[in-house]
């Protein structure tokens, strides 16, 4: 089976059908989209300034790491949700939009970039925890994950002037 | 002059034009947008979260307050100018429309509950918030954003 035929049976499932058939889904999957998507950049906007350098409303930054990860990650899986269901039933226009391709990638770099952090510098974090100015490994992840997360973000946004819409 | 015939001047001012017809400018304006309401939505989170006993108990509401009013000012200044220049772009798809001026009073809604209702709770001896309000914020901020989104098919 080819990247095609696979991404046209996905275009031909029921609940892709479904999807175009109703005219308030896509709307909506797209609303619960963007809602998952600022919690999940305004969630992880607050650990990424902290890690760069800039106060948060705790001291700990380890603490504060471990309060809000897990709505980073709840919303995060809100938006995987969605994008598959939005992804599902248009599917090979989307494969083939250059936009939406580089939104996967920046979301794969954003993933690789904050699996380095929790693998290495977070390891330390004891060591700098609670000052104000964290190690220089610490301040790249988190002007990286912002950079990403940010051009997610747009590119996101700008699939919807892109994509070539065939229903 | 009534809103029908604002739009229609607007649409036709040199400015509105540009912006329709440089093909960049709505997707960049739209996407600094999203961002900026997703300040909002963070910050809102963490204090309504905490103003509500679930986050964050053992730091003041005051200080967790303190440190995200400041972030949702200044998105929300983001948020009016990129609006601004959406609807300048987009006059008939924005002033027309039952659902962006229902958004509009979300807005506003959200924005005065913010202001009276949480800026008081700076003051140290501040008198503790009810818990239904931060619940209510957060459910307003949600449909700000529904209402943002369906918008473009009303």
């Amino acid at each position: 089976m080819t990247l095609q035929t696979t991404l046209q049976s996905i275009y031909d499932l029921p609940l892709s059908n479904a999807i175009r058939e109703n005219a308030n889904a896509f709307p909506v999957l797209e609303s619960l989209h963007v809602l998952a998507i600022t919690l999940v950049f305004g969630t992880i906007l607050i650990v990424d300034l902290r890690l760069v350098g800039y106060a948060a409303h705790r001291r700990s930054a380890n603490r504060l790491i471990t309060e809000l990860l897990p709505f980073t990650w709840g919303a995060f899986v809100v938006a995987i949700i969605t994008g598959s269901l939005l992804f599902a039933s248009n599917a090979v226009a989307y494969a083939a939009n250059t936009e939406f391709r580089l939104k996967l990638l920046a979301i794969v770099a954003a993933g690789i970039n904050m699996a380095i952090f929790h693998a290495t510098t977070q390891r330390t974090i004891a060591q700098w925890d609670e000052t104000a100015a964290p190690p220089f490994a610490a301040r790249a992840a988190g002007v990286l994950s912002l950079v990403l997360w940010t051009l997610v973000i747009f590119l996101g946004r700008w699939i919807g002037f892109t994509l070539d819409v065939l229903f | 002059m009534s809103i029908q015939t604002f739009g229609d001047w607007l649409y036709a001012t040199p400015i509105s034009t540009t912006f329709r017809e440089t093909t960049w400018i709505i997707p960049t304006v739209q996407s600094v947008h999203i961002l900026a309401i997703a300040v909002v939505v963070g910050s809102a989170l963490v204090s309504e979260l905490r103003l509500a006993g679930v986050l964050a108990t053992d730091e003041s509401p005051a200080r967790v307050v303190r440190r995200y009013l400041p972030w949702i000012w200044s998105a929300l200044v983001v948020l009016l100018a990129s609006g601004t220049l959406l609807i300048v772009a987009e006059p008939a798809r924005t002033l027309g429309n039952t659902v962006f001026w229902a958004k509009m009073a979300l807005v506003l809604l959200a924005f005065l509950a913010t202001l009276l209702l949480r800026r008081p709770l700076l003051r140290d001896d501040a008198r503790p918030a009810a818990k239904t309000v931060a619940w209510l914020l957060l459910v307003v901020w949600s449909a700000v954003i529904f209402c943002g989104r369906f918008i473009a098919y009303t």
